[in-house]
């Protein structure tokens, strides 16, 4: 039997390795072309090895920006993309938890049906309702601005459904306490259910600012100046030049940078990620 | 100080449920008041309601001097205790106890003063102070839940099922220690349980309750001894009382449903003959008689308690327990004859339940 395990554990490991460099090789041959100059990458000589090209590739990205498309620095770029990131993260997670609260905790009128309008929602992501939405944004005059960026992605059903299942959790007995230790329904708020809520917040955090990092076509559509574009947008700018050679290695570098603020944040919140998905004690 | 006053106090939910169907008693100061009653029968909606949790819809409950109905319930100076210990899991077991005192803007010298003083009286160590709740046994969560509620030195405690969550050898512990608490604090409480032992052995005044009605109220061996309803006799006391259906035949004897004859104390004011009565007698007063007297027993089942034996049987076609002291003989054959005294004979009206 031990033999047998042996056996499975090296399958299974090896699948698993096979699997990491399908997944890990591009992205390992993007931080290489970044490190390359221009005419290597032109005339097909790219190597597996990185080149010596790569601090001033990536200081003329981030301060300069390319020849001939955007011209805008991508430090800009990074600095759009973390704002709306962190607007739209933060944003969404303000809403939905009080609207969660008020959902589970308070009886009012229409209660449930303010829960199933939230719950409709669902089925209408910013891609449906894309053209409302730009009207309503443009007639705002939101356009080019950070407002425009991550108001109309903030309202989210999900988030809501999320905290509404955790709080239904939470048992009575907790909220009552708190009501005959005298603690008002903000203080219950504030005191009681947003710590128990922590590792919860942490790993919407991870997925929303996530999902905020990786808007493409809304920025898109209602962003024009260069400088209110997010780094999703200037990847895609800086690869599509229609006169011009394209310059793959700060294409890559783009594209590497990107990656990083994502990652970091996965990586940085890991274990209370795992925590806020797999937790159940209360 | 306060005593607890409910005067017709009755609760129906918004779906129509009628919980609780005009109750009315009245808790001495410093005493402890036990409600006890099947799941279901209203006492925890009752105590909800002094809480402050529920809404009472009609009839008035007074702490001390005032009528709370309509006060919140951190004003009503009351202070619950609940069957899952409702601990604020991440808070420490001091500032568990401590957030109620620092809603009420108490200095923070004095709740550390409180505090402290709760947890040398309920024998909670320094070190567990700084703990989280997690990571406390069930006994010392039980010990913090009373600790958050002493701290408050309200006028009445209010205790929700406070031990069902704990396995049998610490309720019984904890039982002393919660009556030990009340006698030396010397605070109203009210306190919630559907276990009649636990009823019988903390309560100063019992509250016996049935779907929403109070079945009897007073000291708990006055209910034993004096139960006024078949429900109240069959519900206190473990085993329960054994029931006998029968008739009135002449003042002072009964006619049982199996025909034979069964004489009861005919002291006061007898049913008139021919009445449909229910007998009530307590195993533990029942023995088996040595002659050719009594009612005739069927054996079915013997159970060794330690503390003495429990014959199951029948009389009639009605089940009944015999409860014998240690050392004491088992009939020798399948058959045996109950010796009863008259004394021992509760008479209930047939129909009814009431005690006659």
């Amino acid at each position: 039997m031990v033999e047998n395990r042996r056996l499975g554990d090296f399958f299974a490991h090896l699948i698993l390795i096979a699997g990491v460099a399908i997944v890990a090789f591009p992205v390992y041959m993007a931080v290489v072309a970044s490190t390359l100059d221009a005419d290597t990458i032109a005339n097909g000589q790219m190597g597996l090895l990185p080149g010596s090209h790569g601090l001033e590739n990536y200081r003329r990205l981030l301060f300069e920006g390319t020849s001939y498309t955007t011209r805008a620095p991508v430090y800009g770029m990074l600095v759009v993309s973390l704002i709306s990131a962190l607007g739209i993260a933060i944003g969404k997670i303000a809403i939905s938890l009080i609207s969660a609260y008020a959902i589970v905790y308070f009886r009012f009128p229409l209660r449930m049906i303010a829960f199933w309008l939230i719950f409709l929602t669902l089925m209408l992501p910013v891609e449906v309702r894309i053209y409302p939405t730009y009207k309503i944004v443009a007639d705002l005059h939101m356009l080019d601005s950070y407002a425009g960026l991550t108001i109309p992605l903030i309202a989210s059903a999900t988030a809501t459904l999320l905290f509404r299942q955790f709080f239904m959790t939470v048992p009575d007995e907790l909220a009552e306490a708190a009501k005959i230790d005298g603690a008002g329904p903000m203080q219950f708020f504030r005191d009681v259910l947003l710590p128990l809520s922590r590792t919860n917040l942490a790993a919407l955090f991870v997925i929303l600012f996530i999902y905020g990092w990786n808007q493409y076509l809304w920025p898109l559509l209602i962003t024009t100046r260069d400088d209110m574009q997010p780094i999703v947008v200037g990847i895609k700018k800086i690869v599509s030049t229609h006169d011009a050679l394209t310059e793959w290695q700060l294409a890559m570098a783009t594209a590497v940078l990107a990656m990083l603020p994502p990652v970091l944040v996965v990586v940085g919140m890991q274990k209370m990620f795992v925590k806020g998905l797999v937790e159940t004690e209360k | 100080m306060a005593g607890v006053l409910l005067d017709n106090v009755a609760k129906i939910y918004p779906g129509g449920v009628n919980a609780v169907r005009g109750v009315s008693f009245a808790v001495p100061d410093g005493g402890l008041c036990v409600l006890v009653g099947p799941s279901g029968c209203g006492k925890s909606t009752l105590l909800r309601m002094v809480a402050g949790l529920e809404t009472v819809t009609s009839g008035a409950i007074s702490i001390g001097a005032r009528v709370v109905n309509d006060i919140e319930p951190m004003a009503r100076d009351i202070a619950m205790v609940f069957q899952n210990y409702a601990l604020y899991p991440h808070m420490s077991v001091y500032d568990n106890m401590a957030y109620g005192l620092r809603n009420l803007k108490t200095p923070e010298p004095e709740i550390s003063a409180r505090v402290r003083d709760a947890a040398r009286i309920l024998e909670l160590s320094d070190e567990m102070l700084k703990r989280k709740p997690r990571a406390l046994s069930g006994g010392q969560r039980q010990r913090v839940a009373m600790g958050r509620a002493i701290v408050r030195k309200p006028a009445v405690f209010l205790f929700d099922e406070p031990l069902s969550n704990l396995d049998a050898k610490l309720r019984v512990q904890m039982r002393v220690e919660i009556r030990r608490l009340q006698r030396r604090l010397k605070t109203t409480a009210l306190y919630v349980t559907h276990d009649q032992l636990e009823a019988m052995t903390l309560a100063d005044m019992l509250v016996v309750m049935n779907a929403g009605r109070v079945e009897q109220v007073g000291a708990p061996l006055e209910l034993y001894e004096r139960p006024a309803t078949t429900f109240v006799a069959g519900f206190l006391g473990s085993p329960p009382m054994n029931f006998l259906n029968g008739k009135i035949e002449a003042q002072g004897l009964a006619r049982m449903e199996n025909g034979e004859a069964l004489a009861y104390d005919a002291g006061h004011f007898g049913p008139p003959i021919g009445a449909d009565i229910i007998a009530g007698v307590r195993p533990e007063r029942t023995s088996f008689a040595a002659g050719e007297d009594g009612l005739a027993f069927k054996l079915e089942l013997v159970e060794e308690l330690g503390l003495g034996r429990l014959v199951h049987g029948r009389v009639g076609a009605a089940p009944y327990a015999v409860a014998l002291p240690p050392g004491a003989p088992l009939p020798p054959g399948e058959t045996a004859r109950l010796a009863i005294a008259a004394g021992d004979v509760h008479l209930f009206d047939g129909k009814s339940g009431v005690r006659l």
